[in-house]
């Protein structure tokens, strides 16, 4: 007994630190300073050339701290503050809610690929916009705050995430494999509804391009309101899960473990859960259905970071927010004027870069 | 001198618990000191995981309760449970590469505020001297999933120790590992117990280390069969019964601590003393007193069917050669009945004990009238008089002149089918013994005369 514990004690110091990583307060300061950066670009993009200084000086104005003297054209500020910045917001919080919900999906169901729209959040909301490009209704005025399509999009995401939920919970407990099972039925079912809707409904050839660039995925905004009603959301399901990441570490031992240390499992589940799929939700009905952020983001930052999700919580959320402004900003200025579909830039520029990560890092790397 | 004046520290009051239809524990009662070294031993599918996951709340009882220190382990609730108690699983699957000091820390969670909780000054230590206590503070640094098997157990012991807890259970430790890292993770148990006082209660595969290292053995079989130190629970016969397989136990050469061997090759498979000669029916302790002395006149026989929970049939699993199992309070099943007419067709003699007959076990008697046909042996038990309370224990004369064992009346809950069965058999030539000494002269007396003449078949 004495040899064995001998022998595991004289071999240890060498094998020390060989892991490659940043020191996590650096990397933050990187992400913050590059968020900040790549926001000002894509603001500085469009139809119409506007000097980086100038924006520089409409936005230090427009936090009302400042109060440079005004020496540029007035619609410059309408332009920025009005109709650039809520799309480029947007597409930051989208980002930053898709990777943050990968991270707790994949977190909770203790899987590598899970994604936030696992759990049919996506052919949720996807039939939920069907409907309402279908529906003769698209022109309905629904109060100042939102259009039909966000609104059906938003509920029938988390009306199907809850349906999934309710339909894999046996004897008091929802194993994960049922719960895949039953997100990847709920999703082919929902979609048979989708394709059937559109063939039916009158005005289909309309309603299917619609929906196709819907699908597509793009930051769909127009006004400040819808961005700061989603970004509410977004932000509240952000701070609220930094709060319980150590739930999450402790979930990786697995739901019995975790039970063991007297976490009551089913109830966390159910809440991250619902806490998640409430930011996707949120995220789709400004948006459409952007793949690969939610996926990918939250292994590149384990990549980076370490699996910690105190630290991977934050990171994951800020580096979604870049990867989405910048692919946001690629999808609109590409071919400018017209604007290509976001979702062809987050996986034609962050699957070569995921790829790339993975195999300079590949021994290491475990997920 | 401390543990005395303490209530005991876990206390099982007549726990049942089963999966779907089928009972796993029935009626379980246990009690576990402070300071104690507890093994679980039973064959596969015995319980010992069951009553583990039970013990740990993980599971809930369907019947009866669970003491932690004198209170309810539902009161505790989970996370008070979850510092006393704390679990290391057989092996733990962690998806992440976490550190091993990380992983260490986490056995901090039921001490830590789930929102916005940050691990205390105090945590810190009392995760450090966790990590000295399982002798791994080297591996701190290292990444939980790239140790080997033996460093990965010491690591899931260290979280467990982070929890402080008054209890350890672990659910066969060393099943995954090999001999060296199975020693070693006993040695630390051992450590852990003598020095903190870490009351451990450990399900075990080994038998030999169960027995070096446990000074207290359960053996299980749906129910605690023996619990005992290793000596008395370590023996060839009880062990031969409930893992089923022959077995030698016997101190090695230069050792001090019993074994458990595989039988020798010559000496392979059941022996011809080991061959139930009396079959004995029996149910609600009518059994016990036959049982004891067929045992002490080392007339091997067998027992069933009997329901677990019974009490004969706790009793038979200690005394008899071949004992019939069917599930608690269920009748008997056709296969079970298979079994009991298997074991008739071995035997030589047959004990009817005072037994209630019911609908679910009359096919018993109807067997029993089978073998009586055939013109073999039967001796029935009549009740002692001093035990039967509604019926009086003399053998009565019924109208067409046959002895009928007395207080049948009383036991027959079935409507006068048991009663007529019975009256049959005793027509058919069965013999009525008073009391358990002649009972037992009856049966010596057929096994000496089927040993000269073989019996017809």
């Amino acid at each position: 007994m004495k040899l064995a514990t001998r022998s595991a004690r004289a071999e240890a110091p060498q094998r020390k630190t060989r892991r490659y990583r940043l020191p996590p307060p650096l990397l933050y300061l990187l992400l913050c300073g590059l968020l900040l950066f790549v926001i000002l670009l894509a603001v500085s993009f469009g139809s119409t050339a506007i000097p980086l200084a100038t924006i520089a000086q409409i936005l230090l104005n427009a936090t009302g701290l400042f109060h440079l003297p005004r020496s540029w054209d007035p619609t410059f500020e309408v332009i920025i503050l009005q109709v650039r910045m809520p799309v480029v917001i947007g597409a930051a919080l989208v980002g930053a809610a898709l990777s943050a919900s990968g991270v707790l999906f994949q977190g909770i169901l203790r899987n590598p690929l899970a994604d936030p729209y696992l759990l049919g959040t996506s052919s949720g909301a996807a039939l939920g916009a069907a409907v309402a490009f279908a529906l003769p209704l698209a022109t309905i005025f629904l109060g100042p705050l939102f259009t039909l399509t966000p609104l059906l999009a938003f509920v029938g995401a988390l009306v199907t995430v809850m349906l999934v939920y309710l339909l894999s919970r046996t004897d008091g407990h929802t194993p994960v494999v049922t719960l895949l099972l039953a997100g990847v039925v709920i999703n082919a079912v929902l979609i048979a509804f989708q394709t059937l809707i559109l063939t039916l409904s009158p005005n289909a050839r309309f309603g299917i391009q619609a929906l196709f660039n819907w699908l597509s995925g793009g930051i769909a905004v127009t006004s400040w309101q819808p961005v700061l009603i989603v970004g509410v959301i977004i932000i509240f399901g952000i701070v609220c899960s930094m709060g319980f990441t150590g739930i999450l570490d402790t979930f990786a031992l697995g739901e019995e473990s975790a039970a063991h240390l007297g976490l009551r499992v089913e109830w966390y589940k159910f809440f991250f859960i619902v806490l998640a799929s409430l930011m996707t939700a949120a995220a789709v009905s400004i948006s459409g259905l952007i793949g690969f952020v939610g996926l990918v983001m939250p292994h590149v930052m384990r990549l980076l970071l370490g699996p910690k999700h105190r630290l991977l919580l934050p990171a994951s959320a800020l580096g979604g927010a870049i990867f989405l402004t910048l692919a946001d900003l690629l999808a609109r200025t590409i071919i400018a004027p017209a604007v290509l579909p976001v979702g062809i830039f987050t996986a034609l520029v962050g699957a070569p870069f995921f790829l790339f990560l993975l195999r300079y890092n590949k021994r290491a790397y475990r997920w | 001198m401390k543990e005395e004046r303490r209530e005991p520290l876990l206390e099982v009051r007549d726990v049942s618990f089963g999966y779907q239809q089928k009972t796993l524990l029935y009626a379980l009662g246990l009690s576990v000191r402070h300071g104690e070294m507890v093994g679980l031993l039973g064959p596969n599918g015995s319980g010992k995981t069951t009553l583990l996951r039970l013990l740990s709340g993980v599971l809930q009882p369907q019947q009866g309760r669970i003491l932690l220190e004198g209170r309810d382990l539902r009161a505790w609730g989970r996370r008070g449970v979850a510092r006393r108690i704390a679990v290391v699983p057989q092996e733990l699957h962690m998806p992440f590469a976490f550190t091993v000091e990380h992983m260490v820390s986490l056995g901090r969670t039921p001490f830590v505020r789930p929102f916005l909780g940050s691990r205390t000054q105090q945590d810190q230590e009392v995760v450090r001297a966790a990590m000295l206590s399982a002798d791994i503070a080297p591996l701190a640094g290292r990444i939980f999933n790239e140790l080997s098997g033996g460093e990965r157990q010491r690591v899931t012991i260290a979280m467990a120790l982070a929890q402080q807890p008054l209890l350890l259970l672990l659910d066969e430790p060393t099943s995954h590992l090999d001999i060296k890292y199975q020693i070693e993770t006993l040695e630390l148990a051992q450590k852990l117990n003598r020095e903190q006082g870490v009351t451990i209660i450990a399900a075990m595969h080994d038998l030999n280390l169960a027995a070096r290292y446990f000074p207290r053995l359960l053996l299980f079989q749906r129910g605690i069969v023996a619990d005992a130190g290793p000596a008395e629970v370590l023996e060839p016969d009880l062990l031969s019964r409930v893992y089923g397989v022959d077995v030698q136990v016997g101190i090695l050469r230069g050792a001090e601590h019993l074994s458990v061997l595989p039988p020798d090759e010559k000496n392979n498979g059941h022996s011809d003393a080991l061959q139930p000669q009396v079959h004995v029916i029996a149910g609600g302790g009518s059994g016990a007193l036959v049982m004891r002395a067929l045992a002490d006149l080392r007339i091997p026989f067998a027992v069933g069917a009997l329901n677990i929970g019974d009490s004969d049939h706790t009793l038979a699993l200690r005394l008899a050669a071949d004992v019939i199992t069917e599930q608690p309070y269920a009748p008997i099943a056709p296969e079970t009945l298979a079994r009991v007419r298997d074991s008739l067709a071995h035997v030589k003699v047959l004990l009817l004990c005072p037994t209630p007959i019911g609908p679910g076990n009359l096919p018993l008697l109807q067997e029993a009238v089978r073998f009586s046909a055939a013109g073999r042996p039967i001796i029935f038990l009549s009740p002692p008089g001093s035990e039967t309370v509604c019926a009086p224990a003399q053998s009565v004369q019924t109208d067409d002149g046959v002895l009928q064992p007395g207080g049948m009346a009383a036991r027959d809950y079935t409507g006068g089918e048991a009663t007529r069965l019975v009256t049959q058999l005793l027509r058919q030539g069965a013999s009525v013994a008073g009391s358990v000494g002649e009972a037992l002269d009856m049966v010596k007396e057929q096994l000496a005369q089927t040993d000269r003449t073989p019996p017809r078949l």
